[in-house]
């Protein structure tokens, strides 16, 4: 009897058991539970806002979880570069990322940057010692081809004087508080940081200026050809051999369009800078920071090498945009191709022996 | 005395006399010369001639515009620019006004970067051509390059304060003012005042024998 009633009533708490559970999975289902889907457990002590307190604040968070709330507030996760590229999500008070930022600019950029130039120098210094000045086999022939116009001279070494102020002043800007503050003082630093922000915000329009009229002068005879390749596989006769080349080698058709391409991200991101009202996303001057300040290193870092060919490390390749003429015998060895276009002779033959 | 307080004071006062004084001199010293008395009748007004020449050689001939379009978009440029930012800026005509007591409506800040940097546009355009340019080159002396680079470092450490924070870069600036103006009337500098001389006397001289300067 005992065992019947213990039974029954055990068939009875199970199926009531069993009811509710059904019954709390329908109100989980239709969502009538939501508030018990919180993943914390409020602590003993935590008063609940919407209980007692009828003049306070209630449901301050809105319909939002937690973390949602915070990263939002934030305005996204700092580490997502995606979320950095869209625009500020709606509602978000403040960014992290600008921590994130200085991090970079102060840990690597203002540490690092200075010895990309100073490597490619180095390196430069050493290749010199070993090698020497490139020299013209044959000598200087007396006899010149023409190879750049004033057009193209001019606007040559208009980029070159406006890039060089820009260099010089944007080194101090990025660079003055790392080298120049703990040796010369703060107050040098300063009036050399004012100095050359104004100057670097001066000629930053006639950067774009410069880049637009070098594009037009130079793009014919720069796009890249299958006879560039066997350059490449020669290392551009740094190292020996000859290499054929027309009106310009890979390694010029290369600094031509690192300059262009990388010249139209700092003409870009440069203006953001200089009207940063443009943009409604602090992020975007961050980003614009960073690689305006990358895309100076490379252009600054590739333009000795560019110097170092173009003065000291080649004989008579100055002369092309000094004159706009360059010797016969340094076309024939450099830009034998080229040589034969303009000239319809061989570059390989002798004078006379043809 | 400091060094802003010795070029802004002393140095510019000794500067602005040399300036005024050895330009006149050399001015009334070329209206003295006059020119070669001509006892040829007169074809036509040597008056006219004056002015015409002034005015016909602010456009190239025909035939050089082409060949030397970069050289006149950027004497334009240099001169209009310096000009404009020279006689339109504010900080210039708060100094002015320091020292004459007269002043005029300033250009706002970005018209005077604007005309800041046509005017840089335009003189490093007109120097690397002189380089350049194997023509140029052989005609151009030590004075044209020292006259190109004061008046560029005159420009420059100008726009270099214009932020008005460090009270010694407007002094580098005067410093450089005042070099400028002591150099001045003994370089081709001078042009700025005797071209109006150097036409008109060509122009004179065509036009008293009835042709066009």
């Amino acid at each position: 009897m005992q065992n019947t009633l213990l039974t029954s009533a055990r068939t009875s708490v199970g199926k009531l058991g069993t009811g509710l559970a059904l019954l709390l999975v329908l109100l989980m289902l239709f969502g009538a539970t939501e508030t018990y889907a919180q993943s914390v457990r409020a602590p003993g002590n935590a008063v609940n806002l919407d209980d007692g307190i009828e003049d306070g604040p209630s449901n301050a968070l809105g319909d939002d979880s937690q973390s949602d709330f915070w990263r939002n507030f934030r305005g996204g996760d700092p580490n997502d570069i995606k979320q950095m590229l869209e625009a500020r999500p709606e509602g978000a008070v403040l960014t992290t990322t600008g921590q994130h930022w200085r991090e970079l600019r102060e840990n690597y950029i203002r540490k690092y940057a200075g010895w990309f130039p100073l490597g490619v120098i180095a390196l430069l210094l050493l290749y010199h010692l070993i090698k020497g000045k490139m020299r013209i086999k044959g000598g200087f022939s007396g006899k010149t081809l023409p190879r750049f116009n004033i057009n193209q001279r001019v606007s040559h070494w208009f980029m070159a004087s406006v890039f060089t102020i820009l260099g010089v002043t944007g080194l101090i800007i990025l660079l003055g508080r790392p080298l120049i503050a703990p040796y010369l003082g703060k107050e040098v630093n300063s009036v050399l940081t004012s100095a050359s922000m104004q100057g670097h915000n001066l000629f930053g329009p006639l950067f774009i200026v410069a880049l637009v009229w070098m594009f037009i002068k130079f793009v014919r005879g720069n796009f890249f050809q299958w006879v560039d390749l066997k350059w490449i596989f020669k290392l551009g006769g740094f190292f020996g051999g000859h290499v054929s080349s027309s009106q310009f080698n890979f390694g010029e058709k290369s600094w031509f369009w690192l300059v262009i391409l990388v010249g139209i991200v700092m003409s870009g991101t440069g203006i953001l800078l200089l009207f940063p009202w443009l943009v409604d996303d602090l992020r975007w001057l961050q980003l614009s920071t960073i690689l305006h300040a990358g895309g100076a290193i490379l252009l600054i870092s590739v333009l000795f090498g560019h110097i170092y060919v173009g003065t000291a490390g080649m004989e008579g390749s100055i002369d092309s945009m000094l004159k706009g003429e360059v010797d016969e015998n340094w076309a024939k060895e450099h830009h034998d191709l080229w040589y034969e276009e303009v000239t319809g002779k061989s570059a390989t033959e002798e004078e006379g022996t043809s | 005395m400091g060094f802003v307080g010795f070029v802004e004071g002393p140095l510019f006062y000794i500067a602005a006399a040399i300036f005024a004084l050895a330009a006149a001199w050399r001015v009334f010293g070329l209206i003295r010369m006059g020119r070669k008395p001509d006892i040829s009748p007169p074809k036509g007004s040597a008056t006219a001639g004056f002015i015409k020449g002034n005015l016909r050689h602010f456009l190239p001939r025909g035939m050089f515009a082409r060949r030397t379009w970069i050289h006149i978009v950027g004497g334009y440029a240099f001169h209009l620019g310096l000009f404009v930012l020279f006689f339109f800026g504010a900080f210039h005509i708060d100094f002015i006004k320091q020292y004459l007591g007269i002043s005029w409506t300033p250009l706002p800040r970005w018209g005077f970067i604007l005309a800041s940097e046509i005017a840089f546009a335009g003189l490093i355009v007109l120097w690397v051509r002189r380089f350049s340019d194997p023509v140029m080159r052989l005609i151009s002396d030590r004075d044209d390059h020292i006259g190109t680079w004061l008046t560029f470092l005159v420009m420059l450490t100008g726009c270099l304060a214009l932020q008005q924070s460090h009270e010694v870069l407007r002094g580098i600036h005067m410093l450089f003012v005042d070099i400028w103006l002591i150099y001045f009337p003994f370089s081709r500098l001078m042009h700025a005042f005797t071209f109006v001389l150097s036409r008109g006397h060509t122009g004179a001289t065509y036009g008293r024998k009835g042709m066009n300067p």
